[in-house]
């Protein structure tokens, strides 16, 4: 058999990628940043299974000090291009992040999926679902969402994007810790506990903002 | 006894953390006290992960760990707001200031100096250099929080409001290193408790001192 992540790449990217002309312009962003995370997820399995071997195959040590790391950065890569070259408009920013890191939890979990075809459940599908899904996606979000701010002045944009780098990487490798560990219900419960307080802030923002539009649009017509 | 310390830590840092996401993100504040939160904020995910590390492992590794990048992520955040927000209002570069500006150099090389003497004494190895990493990340910091805590005042008070907030950081920054040095030599426990103590005393203070003077700003 082939390699796997390669054949689950291919029949992800290719039936989303023939989705992308019919799409709008919106969506369609959305769908080309689902494809990138998906890329970037493929492309960080390959140098993470190097840097396993490196360390002995110590998959713990691995999972939890260096496979966070590589794989914020890797995830950062398309934002930062996209903020620096296309648009550094906050929302734009924030759901093109959180696509990659859709994208990203998709590659990962259909490849964990065919792995460990025998032993998984729905309990797995729901920690995965949740857990990590939501990790990859608020990790980036994290990151876009800051980089929106601080885009604006030079000196400020280097190191403020390495700090909000710091932190992703933090957050992601405290889920990691704790999913691995006999606290795993508190790492499902983390990400989980970091959206809702999200959402609750972010969507009474969006529809002022979206009243605030309209009434602009009115005034104007 | 490293459990409790980082678990008292995390707390003290979640609680300015907490403090500063309901004082200033209400309304809209200016960036460089949100970056100043951010960086309370990196200092509880730091300390949170250092934290789990020892329930979970009974220990912390060697050498690099994640809840470095807390600290280099906090320091980060606050050069940020110095360096890229501050730094250009009350510093026009002007001979003027070249006097503060060489002053200052000491928070730095003091900085430097507590790496130097961890060195001396244990050698480069695997667990020395990233300690070598984050004293960077610090001692830029230091360099800006000196210079505004002694930088004469032309911007109508701006920065001789913050004079307090500047002395707290560099406190912050002096108490990161004493724990690297605490950390790397088997100094007296009391030493290592006095260090904790203040590091979540200054946690706790943090944004309350910066909120007096920031509010000056606007009175």
């Amino acid at each position: 058999m082939d390699n796997l992540t390669y054949i689950v790449f291919i029949s992800l990217t290719v039936s989303l990628g023939l989705m992308l002309p019919l799409m709008e312009k919106k969506t369609r962003r959305i769908g080309i940043f689902m494809i990138v995370g998906i890329f970037s997820c493929l492309f960080i399995s390959e140098i993470n299974s190097i840097l396993l071997k490196s360390f002995d195959n110590d998959l713990y040590r691995v999972t939890t000090t260096v496979t966070p790391v590589t794989e914020e950065i890797i995830k950062l890569l398309p934002i930062l291009y996209y903020a620096i070259v296309i648009s550094d408009d906050r929302r734009t920013l924030v759901t093109s992040a959180f696509a990659v890191g859709v994208g990203f939890a998709l590659q990962e979990n259909i490849v964990i999926l065919t792995q460990n075809v025998e032993n998984v459940t729905i309990f797995w599908a729901l920690v995965r679902g949740f857990g990590s899904g939501l990790v990859h996606g608020i990790c980036t979000v994290m990151v876009g969402w800051g980089i929106s701010y601080i885009k604006k002045r030079r000196k400020l944009f280097y190191c403020g994007t390495f700090a909000l780098l710091s932190t992703a990487i933090i957050y992601h490798a405290i889920y990691n810790l704790l999913v691995q560990s006999k606290y795993q219900y508190i790492g499902v419960l983390l990400p989980i506990l970091t959206y809702i307080p999200l959402i609750l802030i972010v969507r009474p923002k969006l529809k002022k903002r979206k009243i605030a539009l309209s009434a602009d649009s009115n005034k104007s017509e | 006894m490293y459990l409790y310390f980082s678990l008292a830590l995390t707390v003290c840092a979640g609680i300015g953390f907490g403090y500063g996401l309901y004082r200033f993100f209400r309304d809209e504040s200016a960036l460089y006290v949100r970056m100043i939160i951010f960086s309370i904020g990196s200092a509880m995910l730091g300390r949170l992960f250092e934290t789990l590390q020892f329930l979970v492992n009974g220990q912390i590794e060697s050498g690099f760990q994640v809840g470095m990048l807390g600290t280099v992520g906090s320091f980060m955040f606050l050069f940020s707001a110095n360096f890229g927000q501050m730094d250009s209002i009350v510093d026009d570069h002007s001979p003027r200031f070249r006097k503060t500006r060489i002053i200052s150099l000491a928070a730095p090389l003091l900085t430097a100096l507590f790496w130097v003497v961890i060195v001396a004494a244990k050698g480069l190895n695997a667990t020395t250099i990233p300690l070598g990493i984050e004293t960077i990340f610090i001692a830029q910091a230091s360099y800006f929080h000196l210079k505004h805590l002694i930088i004469e005042d032309v911007e109508y008070g701006l920065i001789k409001a913050i004079r307090g907030y500047n002395l707290i950081a560099l406190i912050y920054v002096l108490l990161c290193m004493l724990e690297m040095l605490v950390k790397s030599f088997a100094l007296p426990s009391f030493c290592i408790i006095i260090v904790y103590i203040l590091q979540c005393l200054v946690m706790l203070a943090f944004v309350p001192v910066l909120e007096r003077g920031v509010k000056k700003w606007t009175t």
